[in-house]
């Protein structure tokens, strides 16, 4: 399989899994943005929210890199500069997500 | 020799249409949704400071500004989850003709602002 075909894939399998993700998340992001300290945690820390955060934060962060990744195709002529912004995206769309998940699954509800 | 060809997708030469519209406002969804997510997880992050701690971005949160900020991502949100569908549904081999680029278009962008409403809606009880 090209790689290009292989990115495609990719691309479509995880917007296929991000869109109900996305649905949930937004869904109760509404629902405890302006809640206190303790409502925010109980929510993170129950067995069901914690995994499918943490689902929607991998593959989120997987969509948009590859996403992010296109428009640097298409818009950066500079291959070094282009190179440097797809190296970086990829290093903080690991990061991020994975830094994030440690954190939740830290957390404790008293 | 300097390459002086304007790059891809070039916005300066073609004529909108709803079709472009479109596609250019999922790129920028697209982006405005990973730096949302990624000021999300700054903010789960900070929990890890404390109840004390948080009282003040819970301040912020709760002002119009916060209201405001959180009802802009769930466009944000909505609008990419509907036109994933329909780039999704064009990449099974539907919809590629031009009146029906548009029509499904036209349907993203309103249904976009009602999905909106809806989500709020239901994440704040008052529909369910």
């Amino acid at each position: 399989m090209r790689p290009v075909t292989k990115k495609w894939l990719f691309l479509k399998i995880s917007s296929l899994i991000l869109i109900p993700l996305m649905l949930w998340f937004i869904i109760n992001f509404v629902s405890f943005y302006d809640k206190n300290y303790q409502e925010i945690v109980k929510f993170l820390t129950s067995q069901p929210s914690k995994f499918f955060t943490s689902l929607f934060l991998v593959f989120a962060y997987f969509f948009s890199a590859l996403s992010i990744n296109e428009v640097f195709e298409d818009y950066i002529d500079d291959e070094k500069i282009k190179n440097a912004a797809i190296k970086t995206l990829n290093i903080i769309a690991i990061f991020i997500p994975l830094i994030t998940i440690i954190i939740i699954f830290n957390l404790t509800y008293e | 020799m300097e390459n002086k060809n304007p790059l891809s997708p070039h916005l300066q030469v073609y004529k909108w249409h709803v079709s472009s519209l479109v596609s250019i406002v999922t790129r920028i969804t697209g982006i405005i949704n990973i730096l949302a997510i990624t000021l999300i997880c700054i903010w789960f992050s900070s929990l890890l400071l404390g109840e004390s701690n948080y009282k003040i971005i819970n301040i912020f949160l709760q002002s119009y500004i916060g209201k405001f900020i959180a009802l802009g991502i769930t466009w944000s949100f909505s609008f990419q989850i509907l036109s994933e569908i329909r780039h999704l549904i064009m990449d099974l081999g539907y919809g590629f003709e031009i009146k029906t680029t548009n029509i499904t278009g036209v349907i993203v962008i309103i249904f976009s602002f009602i999905f909106t409403i809806l989500i709020y809606l239901l994440g704040r009880q008052f529909i369910l």
